[in-house]
This record gives C-alpha cells, sequence and structure tokens, in this order.
C-alpha cells in the first residue's frame, strides 16, 4: 500500500479549449482531510471533475497518480473502482432508475463482487434513516424531482454506501439549510476512518464544524496559491481571497 | 379574369393520413394583366433556395410579378428597409411582389412588407421572399397582412444561412379571406441560427394555411419557431412546422410552439408539429396547447372591473405582445392593436 | 416461471427462442396470390355461413379497388402475389393442451405459452398459421358467463348474432387496404365476451404464433365488454425468421359498453421479416375506458396506430407504447382518438428507442368533433436516438373542431445524456452499463404497465441490443 493516497502533479485542464488548472500539485494521505477553498471560476469543480476523468475536460500536461499508479489517461468507471467518489454539485437526473437499484448496480460495480441482498438492504436502510430521508426515496427516480437538499444528501447515501477510500465532495454543502448542513456534516463525519481521505470543496465553514482539517488549500487562477492549517479558513472568513490572491500576484 | 389553379402548396414535409386534409393545400391565385419587368431567371444563387409552399407557389410569383425589389447589403453594413415595401391594394388589382434579399457578411438587414386593402374590393396578393443571410450577418423580416375580408392572400418565403448567420422571421396574418403562408429556412452554415415568430388571427370564415419548416444541416444550428393565434367566428386554421435535423447537423437544437386561443365553437383548428431527425446529437422539442382562454385568468381580469371583451383583449395581446414588438413602424405597431381591439370588441 | 424470464437464456431471447421453425406440414394450402377463387375456396374449407362468404368476396373487390398509402414507410417488399393467403395446420383445435400434436405443443412450450397460463392467466388461447389449436378457459371464469372461444366456433355457436352484429363494423373492410384484404381472408382469432358487472381478475392471453414461410396471419380479434364489467387482454405475437417477407394484417375489434373498462396490452416481436399491417380499433360508449399497453419490437416494417373512438359522454382513452427499433427495422406506430361525445378524455404516452439504422416513426390523430364539448387531450411523446444511422421522426395531428376543448401536446427527441453517462461511470459503473441503464430506465414508465414477464423479456431485448457495439457515423 502506497503511503500517498492521490498526487496529482502539474496538472493543466482545459474544456472547450479553455485552461482552467494551470500547474496544479495536490498530495492527499490515507486518513486526512482537505479542504479546498477558492472563489468562483478559480478551478475547483475541474479539479474534481479532472480526477475524476470527465471526458469534457482535457488534460494537457501533468499527471494523476492513485495509491501510486498512474491514473490519468484512465476512464471514469475504473477510477471510480479504485475508490475514487465525487459528490456532485448538481447530480444529474435519471428517470427510470430508482435509487436503490442504481445503488445496488454500482455497490456491485465498486465491490466487483455479487450482493448480499438482505445485508445490502439493511445497511440501505439505516443510512437513510441515519441522513433523516424518507425511505420512500429509495424507490423514486434517481434525483428526479429531488429537492436540492435530498440531492445532496442522496449524494452523501452514496458515499456512504459505496465507501470510497477518497472522497470529494464539491460544494456539498450550498444550497442547504442549516439543519441539513448539519445532517449532511454528519454524515461525512460517519463515513471518515483512519484509511480513507477527504477533500472537501467549500465555500463554508459550517460543514468542517466537526471534522479534524489537516490542510486548507487555497485555489486561484488554476493553481494552489496557498496551503495552511484550519487556521487559514477563519482568516479568510475575515478577509475574504482578495489579499490572498494579491499576494500570490506578487 | 385570369385565375390559377395552385393544386400543390403548403405540403407537409412527411406525409401523413389523408383524410385529415393536412398533407398539402390548394389554393386559387389570380393572374395580374400588367406585370413588372423581370429579369428572365432569377439569380442562380437564389433560384436554388426552397422556400416554404414549393415551387408551384414560387413559380407563379415569379411569372405573374408586379414588384420586384432587390436588396443588396454590403459587408458589414446595416441596412433597414420599412416604407418602400408597404403594398396598398385597391381597386382589386392583382399585387404578386418579388424581392430577394442578399444580406452580404457581418450585415445587418431590418425589412418590412406589410399588405393592406385600400378598399372594399376583392384583392388579391401573391409574394415570394428570399433571403441569403452570408456569414455573421443579421436578417430580421417582418411581414404583416391586414387585407380585408374579402382578400386573398399567399406568402412564399426561404432563407439560406451561412456560418454564423442569424434570421428571423416576423409574420402577422391578421385580415383576408384566405391566409395562405410558408417559409422554410435552410440552416446550412455552422452555427447559424434561425427564429419564428407568427401571429395569426381567424375571424368570419377565413382559412390560415401555415407551413414552417427549419431544415437543418450545418453542425451547432439552431432554430425556434413560435406561433400564436386566436380563432373567432367560423375560421379554419392549420399550422404545419418542421423541424428537420439531416445527419450531420450534430449538436443542433430545435424548438417548436404553438398556442392557440379558441373563442367560438364553429371554429376548427388543427396543428400539425413535426421533428423529423437523422443525426443523434440533437435537442428536438415541440409543444401545443390548443383550448380555450385559461378561466382562471380571465376571472382575475373581470374581478378588476374590466369587461369581458377588454379582458380577452388584453390576454390575446399579451401572447401577442413580442412579435407586435418587433414590427419596425410604431404606427404600425398601434394599427395592428387597434385591428385587434375593433375585434374584440365585436366579440364582446 | 416460464423459461422467457430465465436470465441464462437471456442470448435466446431474441435470437433462438422466437426463432426455431418447424418442419412445414400443412394439410391444406391455398395458391400464392389473391383471387375470388382462392377467397371461395378459403370460405368453403372453414365452413362460413352464407353471409361470411358474401362479405370476404366483397372485401375483395374493395381491396382490388383500393391503393396503398401514400404516407409511412415503404411496403414494396411485400409482394401479395407471393403472399400464401392462407396455411392451415395440420390439426382441429383442441380444448386440451395434451390433444395439441406435438411439434407445435413443442413450439408454445417453447414460448412458455401452457407454464403461464397455469401461473397466472385465465384463459389461454394459441393461434398456428392461420388456425387457433388450443383454447381453453378457467372453469371459475367460464362459470362467470364469460366466453372465450375461437372465432370459427363463435361465427357458428350460441354468440353466432352477437358475431355477425359486431363483425368488421368497428373497422370495415373500406378503411384501408389492408382491412379490405382482411376481411376477405381472415382466420382464427379470439372472440370473448365479457357480461354486464363481471369482473374477469386475472388476465386472459391470445398468443399467436407464425410459422409458415412467406405466409400470412389474418387474425380477427373480437372482444365485447358489457356494461360495468373489467377485463384485462394480453397478446403476444411472434414467428421465426425467414428471409421472404411475411405479412400479418389482423384485425382487433374491441367494444367497451357504458362504465366498463378493457386493458388490452400486446407484445409484438415478430422476427425481422414481418410486414406488421395490423388495425385495432376500440369503440367506447358512456362512462367506459379503454387502456392500450404496446411494445413493438419485431417486424422489419409496421404500421400500428390503435385508435380509439370516444362516443359516450365521459369516455376516456389511455394509451401506453413503447417501440424499439433496430438494424432493418422501420416501425411507424402510434395511436389515434376521436372524441365524439363531450367531456371524453384521452391520453397518450409514448416513447420510441432508434438504434443500428433502425427507423422510429410516431404517428397519431387527436380529433374532437364539434358536438364533443369539454373535451382533454395530452399528448406526450419521447424519441431517443442512439446513433446517426438511424431515425426517428414524429408525426402527430391535432384536429379540434369546437372552442371548448383542452389539448396538450409536447414531444422531445433527443440522445443519451454525456454528463448523465459520466455521472453513472462515476460509481463505477461501465460505460456500456450505463448506456443500458439510461436507456431502459428511459423505457420504464412504460414496461412497467406491461404484465410482469413481458416486462422482463423487454428489458432483455433491451440489454441484448444495447449490448451490440452501435456505429457513430452517418
Amino acid at each position: 500500500m502506497a503511503d500517498k493516497l492521490l498526487e496529482v502533479s502539474g496538472l493543466h485542464a482545459s474544456v472547450d479549449g479553455k485552461e482552467i488548472l494551470n500547474g496544479l500539485n495536490l498530495t492527499v494521505s490515507p486518513g486526512e482531510t482537505h479542504v479546498l477553498m477558492g472563489p468562483n471560476g478559480a478551478g475547483k469543480s475541474t479539479l474534481g471533475n479532472v480526477i475524476l476523468g470527465n471526458p469534457e475536460y482535457k488534460v494537457n500536461a501533468g499527471k494523476i497518480l492513485f495509491e501510486g499508479e498512474d491514473i490519468t489517461k484512465e476512464k471514469t468507471d475504473a477510477r471510480a473502482r479504485r475508490g475514487i467518489f465525487m459528490s456532485f454539485q448538481s447530480p444529474e437526473e435519471v428517470p427510470g432508475v430508482t435509487l436503490e437499484d442504481f445503488l445496488r448496480v454500482s455497490k456491485r460495480a465498486v465491490t466487483g463482487k455479487p450482493l448480499k441482498v438482505f445485508a445490502f438492504q439493511k445497511q440501505l436502510k439505516k443510512t437513510m434513516e441515519s441522513l433523516s430521508m424518507d425511505e420512500s426515496y429509495a424507490r423514486r427516480y434517481l434525483n428526479v424531482g429531488f429537492s436540492g437538499g435530498e440531492k445532496k444528501k442522496a449524494e452523501i447515501l452514496q458515499m456512504l454506501i459505496l465507501q470510497p477510500k477518497l472522497a470529494i465532495l464539491d460544494e456539498t454543502d450550498s444550497g442547504l439549510d442549516v439543519d441539513a448542513v448539519r445532517i449532511v456534516s454528519e454524515g461525512i463525519r460517519q463515513y471518515k476512518n483512519e484509511s480513507n481521505a477527504l477533500l472537501i470543496i467549500t465555500h463554508n465553514a459550517k460543514i468542517l464544524e466537526n471534522l479534524k482539517v489537516d490542510a486548507v488549500h487555497v485555489l486561484a487562477d488554476g493553481k494552489i496559491i496557498r496551503t495552511g492549517g484550519p487556521e487559514l479558513i477563519d482568516e479568510i472568513s475575515r478577509t475574504g481571497f482578495r489579499p490572498l490572491e494579491e499576494g500570490a500576484a506578487q | 379574369m385570369m385565375e390559377e389553379q395552385l393544386k400543390n402548396i403548403n405540403t407537409l414535409p412527411a406525409l401523413t393520413w389523408n383524410h385529415l386534409g393536412v398533407n398539402r393545400a390548394k389554393f386559387t391565385a389570380q393572374r395580374p394583366e400588367k406585370r413588372a419587368a423581370v429579369p428572365a431567371t432569377m439569380p442562380e444563387a437564389f433560384a436554388k433556395i426552397e422556400t416554404g409552399m414549393g415551387k408551384e407557389a414560387e413559380t407563379f410569383a415569379e411569372q405573374n410579378c408586379t414588384a420586384y425589389h432587390v436588396i443588396e447589403a454590403e459587408e458589414n453594413q446595416e441596412y433597414t428597409n420599412t416604407d418602400s415595401l408597404r403594398y396598398s391594394l385597391t381597386g382589386g388589382d392583382p399585387v404578386v411582389d418579388v424581392t430577394l434579399i442578399h444580406a452580404h457578411a457581418g450585415s445587418r438587414v431590418t425589412v418590412l412588407q406589410s399588405y393592406t386593402s385600400g378598399d372594399d374590393s376583392a384583392c388579391f396578393h401573391g409574394g415570394l421572399t428570399k433571403i441569403i443571410a452570408e456569414k455573421g450577418a443579421q436578417v430580421r423580416l417582418v411581414q404583416v397582412q391586414l387585407l380585408n375580408s374579402a382578400g386573398r392572400h399567399f406568402d412564399d418565403v426561404g432563407f439560406l444561412l451561412d456560418d454564423g448567420a442569424h434570421a428571423e422571421i416576423i409574420q402577422a396574418e391578421l385580415g383576408g379571406q384566405c391566409a395562405y403562408s410558408g417559409c422554410l429556412a435552410l440552416l446550412q452554415g455552422y452555427q447559424s441560427s434561425f427564429g419564428a415568430d407568427t401571429i395569426y388571427l381567424g375571424d368570419g370564415t377565413r382559412k390560415l394555411d401555415l407551413n414552417y419548416v427549419a431544415r437543418h444541416t450545418g453542425k451547432k444550428t439552431a432554430s425556434e419557431m413560435k406561433a400564436s393565434g386566436a380563432l373567432f367566428g367560423q375560421s379554419d386554421k392549420i399550422y404545419r412546422g418542421t423541424i428537420d435535423f439531416i445527419c450531420g447537423a450534430a449538436r443542433s437544437t430545435g424548438h417548436e410552439t404553438e398556442n392557440t386561443l379558441l373563442f367560438s365553437p364553429k371554429v376548427r383548428n388543427r396543428t400539425v408539429p413535426l421533428i423529423l431527425c437523422s443525426e443523434e446529437d440533437v435537442d428536438g422539442q415541440h409543444a401545443a396547447t390548443i383550448g380555450k382562454i385559461n378561466q382562471e385568468r380571465l376571472f382575475y381580469l373581470l374581478s378588476r372591473g374590466l369587461t369581458e371583451a377588454e379582458a380577452k383583449q388584453l390576454v390575446i395581446e399579451a401572447q401577442f405582445a413580442p412579435a407586435i414588438a418587433k414590427v419596425p413602424d410604431e404606427s404600425l405597431q398601434k394599427t395592428i392593436r387597434n385591428y385587434l381591439g375593433r375585434r374584440m370588441q365585436l366579440d364582446g | 416461471m416460464s423459461k422467457v424470464l430465465q436470465k441464462d437464456q437471456i442470448a435466446e431471447v431474441d435470437h433462438s427462442l422466437y426463432d426455431f421453425k418447424d418442419v412445414e406440414h400443412p394439410s391444406f394450402e391455398t395458391n400464392a396470390g389473391l383471387t375470388p377463387e382462392i377467397v371461395e375456396q378459403i370460405s368453403r374449407k372453414k365452413g362460413d355461413p352464407e353471409w361470411m362468404r358474401e362479405f370476404r368476396l366483397k372485401s375483395l373487390d374493395i381491396y382490388n379497388q383500393l391503393s396503398v398509402p401514400e404516407w409511412g414507410p415503404p411496403i414494396d417488399g411485400l409482394d401479395m402475389r407471393n403472399i400464401v393467403a392462407y396455411v392451415r395446420p395440420d390439426t382441429q383445435m383442441h380444448g386440451k393442451w395434451s390433444d395439441v400434436p406435438d411439434d407445435i405443443k413443442n413450439t408454445f412450450e417453447r414460448l412458455g405459452i401452457p407454464e403461464a397460463e397455469r401461473k397466472s392467466l385465465a384463459g389461454v388461447g394459441a393461434q398456428y398459421d392461420s388456425e387457433i389449436v388450443y383454447h381453453n378457459v378457467r372453469k371459475e371464469v367460464a362459470e362467470q358467463g364469460v366466453v372465450y372461444t375461437d372465432m370459427e366456433s363463435a361465427l357458428k355457436g350460441k354468440y353466432a348474432d352477437m358475431v355477425r352484429e359486431h363483425f368488421m363494423k368497428l373497422v370495415p373492410p373500406t378503411d384501408h387496404k389492408f382491412a379490405a384484404l382482411h376481411g376477405a381472408v381472415w382466420s382464427g382469432g379470439s372472440f370473448v365476451y365479457v357480461p354486464p358487472g363481471v369482473s374477469v381478475e386475472i388476465p386472459l392471453q391470445s398468443y399467436f404464433r407464425l410459422n409458415a414461410r412467406g405466409a400470412g396471419q389474418f387474425e380477427h380479434t373480437l372482444i365485447i365488454v358489457d356494461k360495468g364489467a373489467y377485463l384485462h387482454f394480453i397478446e403476444g405475437c411472434s414467428a421465426p425468421k425467414y428471409n421472404v417477407a411475411n405479412l400479418h394484417a389482423g384485425c382487433v375489434e374491441l367494444f367497451v359498453e357504458e362504465g366498463a373498462r378493457l386493458r388490452y396490452s400486446t407484445i409484438e416481436n415478430w422476427s425481422k421479416n414481418m410486414y406488421n399491417l395490423n388495425t385495432k380499433r376500440a369503440l367506447v360508449k358512456k362512462g367506459g375506458t379503454v387502456e392500450w399497453v404496446s411494445g413493438s419490437f419485431g417486424s422489419h416494417t409496421s404500421y400500428l396506430y390503435p385508435m380509439s373512438i370516444l362516443q359516450g359522454e365521459g369516455a376516456r382513452m389511455e394509451f401506453t407504447g413503447i417501440t424499439f427499433a433496430g438494424k432493418g427495422q422501420q416501425l411507424d406506430t402510434g395511436a389515434k382518438v376521436v372524441h365524439a361525445a363531450p367531456h371524453t378524455s384521452s391520453h397518450i404516452v409514448t416513447k420510441s428507442i432508434s438504434k443500428d439504422g433502425g427507423e422510429c416513426t410516431y404517428r397519431s390523430a387527436v380529433t374532437i368533433q364539434k358536438q364533443a364539448s369539454g373535451c382533454k387531450s395530452s399528448v406526450s411523446c419521447e424519441s431517443l436516438m442512439l446513433d446517426s444511422q438511424s431515425r426517428s421522426d414524429t408525426i402527430p395531428a391535432m384536429d379540434i373542431r369546437n372552442d371548448d376543448a383542452d389539448v396538450g401536446h409536447e414531444a422531445k427527441i433527443g440522445r443519451i445524456s454525456d454528463d448523465a453517462v459520466f455521472y453513472l461511470m462515476s460509481r463505477g459503473i461501465r460505460e456500456e452499463d450505463a448506456r443500458a441503464l439510461i436507456v431502459s430506465g428511459f423505457a420504464e414508465p412504460i414496461s412497467k404497465e406491461l404484465p410482469v414477464e413481458y416486462a422482463v423479456e423487454m428489458n432483455n431485448l433491451i440489454k441484448l441490443e444495447m449490448d451490440q457495439e452501435s456505429a457513430p457515423v452517418c
């Protein structure tokens, strides 16, 4: 087992011919929680998409290693089977496929093993309860007609069921009311253990309250311009990104 | 008086059951005695442009033309014509106008054509307009038809769009005994786009027969066709709207909507919205709603003290407003509103 | 569970399960092509009553006068001179499964029919080529006065007058060329009568199998659901693949009396050399309901638009349909409804999928007549294109003749969204599986309306089709 879970080095990526990431470096080890902050348009969501190999984004240079292996050219599903997960900012609606069926198919896919039906159902029920999700959501079509909050909860539910090694949470707290943020952050705490890792993309310190944060990165113009400890969060809350960006520019 | 039967016009691009009577239309056109001096053949660039009503209507207009205009908008120039293509029909003399508009690259063109009756005589108008919109050109063609209730009218239009060109047609078919029109846009150029805003009013025994086609062959092309109308009396209307995605027109979109308000138990409304598709990577949608005026909205307006006629007028005007606002002449906008107002008073 | 359901036999569902041929040894076969002599011969062999003999000859006349439609997919591949109008299997009709000859019995057993009867059906009819070979109805259902029999018996038995009163009254031979053909050469099919107030709780099913090469099947289904009664009728169709054209020109006439409800489900999986020119029509009286559920997967060419005439006040129709056209298929399907009475309503939902050069056309007509005030109609159709070799057309028409109507129509056409594929793949699902999942999801609202064994079969068909790599070029 490699001591590094994720190693991103010199990453340049573009979408529709426009370069969004230019020379990004990031290393995440098992057990760690990293927070990625930055102004709108800095490339935060792009990073998540590139780590998962979204074909809309083109990698122009650099490398992504996962557990020491180069996955830069791998397809999305293969990366997911390695244990990378992303909670989407606005997850797709998939009519006709129920949340439960979907979870079953993906659980089978990531574990590569046949599903133990009763154990699965028990786990699903319990996890939904812990997220205060009504049972009926399991039988509803994936994300179809879900409110913003329910969509986010459904993403966290998937994370808890699939148990990835690295979970990237892309603005999972945006658009949630206070209660929902609490539930979601409880879900995240439930997921976290010593061998897995979190990369949390957020604007908001609230969701981090119960988590031990190991590193905070500030992303601007497609690069990490500053890395620090949890204290950086307070600094940003006070002064915003502007001074950091200006500092980086000089 | 010389008449000519047009037997196969406004043909539905993909046929369906004959008993519905929507596959094609017939029309009795009237030949003028005096014709304009017109070149023997249409310039080749225009000759190849297909129109919405089809070859028969096109040929009739060419051979019987009483007014011939060629408009050239030079590269990157702005050209606006809102007064010289306004026809007032009098004394029963047929008017057949042929207008060719060539919008060169980067030009911006606005053309207004209007057809009104100068007296009560039974009149005939036939029109053919062809438009070439070259690279990046922007063309707005506005046609307003307000003939008297004995008027017979057909209007045939064809567009050809090059890369990045945008063309739109605003058509108001508000008068006449018969109002037949057709428009075909060939979206050939990369990222070209086409918009159609049609408003129509059916009244008395008026027959309206409309045929719109947006044919997408270029990549990333977009069309948006909207039709909106109100039917009174014993009017009879057919609206055909076709989005045709030809294989190769990847990443194109085509949207079409029709809203028809029905105001008399004797009207007949036929709507045939087609999507034809041989390209996978497209997004096509159409929607139609046909029915009475929304009763809740009507009630709301009545509860604010409006008479029924006023309330209906308000609803229809609101529906027509976006198209009317695009008529590049304020006095003509006012004429249209007054015309609608008078009609509504009759009904109230 | 029937064979069709077994997972390990998925590959058989399409390719071999239906695609086996029995050795042909019919007792009697007409010459190819259609003449008054052939029609007379059919009539004589079948022992028609006189009125039926005349009806057939008149229909043949009409057939010769009518031309093929100018719209719709081409049917040039169909040469009527080559169609053996009538093929009669070498057996009589049986009421006991064990009496059915072995080869025919094997066919139906491979299709899972007797199994299904034991499990979940109130009655079963099986037609092999032109004749019904098996008909059975559960005792308790028969005791309620429900009649379920083959058309030939019905024509001569106790219900002869009822049959004569209704036969091809809803679909007259003058309707179109293939209705006329049907009138001339029809053979086989089922007759169902449900007495007033009787609710048949479990479905009846007829299964049609066309085995003979280059033959035609012209079964006639006549169902009368009397006042306040309820019936669910299931129709299944299949044939092996030959490389000459086969023709199916069946006719279904449904009479839904006051306050009655009829659900009519069809799964059509004819082989891909079949010309399926079928006519289905329902007449719905006051407060009655007809529900159509239709899955079209097979055939080379289909023209299929079940029509509902809402004749009584408050009558309703619902149509739920799915069409999947693969390589070489041109499936022109949809629905027609005529609102002929006030406060009637119609609701049409369809989906279509085109793949590997397959062509789907959705075609419909909604007519609201002058006297039919206060009617509602909604239509929603969605098409999915899986590649650019394929084609998908939407050709709806609405004809509204009064102002007190509420008519809505929406249609969409598109492809599998890249974002949705990426989302599913981000959960570890392989690209092909992600696409198949999205396609099944697209079909789900329709498949959940199908009888369960057909829904499973349909999902298997979709999965099978999706597993074949599709080419992206034009």
